[in-house]
């Protein structure tokens, strides 16, 4: 998945610096951003033994 | 202030030079240290590079002359959401060693710990954004219309970050290997592992 999200933001980089598309670029950027929020709550398995 | 656009064009680029040395420096750990970074320190890489694609999308459009108030606006939002998601997790990653006693995740560096250092850079980019967005009827960036010096400094810049993220791709084909996600304490580089090298 790790994989995935940096080809994804390596692809935005490009698309920005080439100019190409500024509809392409926000949707892979999209897309890395639920993707990096996924792999997030996907590592998050336990609550915090705190209290607050 | 008619400096003042130029001065903003400066600053995106501060921006991006800031994050790729952040980034460089979290090589240097990886790579010198011999510290390999956990799932939760990558995901605070993405935050930086999700952040940083903001600026990035802002310099690009004011060097083509395409830059309006709509789309600076655009790249702020842009920087601010990857700020915000990369602060979600620096302050997960924190709370999990926040205890006395705890030692920590990795060798702090300069008396705190990288996800320390990474929650401070994502709100000096929230405040930066807050303050230059609160400007904005001042002016927005403008690139140097001729090819010169600075056009090249900028372009530099841009390549460094490029390059940073490529060669994050790079890195993390290695820890990854063939998993479909990092192992919570990585040791080593699962694909030389996994291709028995």
């Amino acid at each position: 998945m790790d994989i995935i999200i940096l080809a994804l933001l390596l692809t935005a980089v490009v698309l920005v610096v080439r100019g190409v598309s500024r509809t392409w670029v926000v949707v892979t950027w999209l897309l890395a951003l639920v993707l990096m929020l996924g792999l997030f709550r996907y590592h998050v398995t336990s609550p915090l033994d705190l209290s607050f | 202030m008619k400096s003042f656009p130029r001065l903003l064009f400066w600053a995106m680029h501060l921006w991006v030079l800031a994050y790729s040395g952040v980034m460089l420096g979290a090589f240097t750990i990886q790579f010198v240290g011999g510290e390999f970074p956990c799932p939760l320190c990558m995901l605070q890489r993405y935050g930086m590079i999700l952040s940083t694609i903001g600026a990035l999308w802002i310099i690009m459009q004011a060097r083509r002359g395409e830059l309006t108030a709509v789309r600076y606006a655009q790249g702020l939002g842009m920087g601010v959401l990857g700020a915000a998601a990369g602060a979600l997790v620096s302050v997960r990653q924190i709370l999990l060693h926040i205890k006395p006693g705890d030692p920590g995740y990795g060798e702090p560096v300069l008396g705190m710990h990288l996800y320390t250092w990474a929650l401070i850079t994502f709100y000096v980019v929230i405040l930066f954004v807050a303050v230059v967005s609160m400007l904005a009827p001042v002016g927005i960036p403008e690139a140097p219309t001729r090819a010169g010096a600075q056009r090249t400094i900028s372009t530099l810049i841009v390549g460094l970050f490029a390059l940073v993220v490529a060669a994050n791709v790079i890195a993390i084909i290695f820890l990854e290997g063939f998993a479909w996600v990092l192992p919570d304490d990585p040791t080593g580089y699962n694909l030389l592992d996994q291709l028995g090298l």
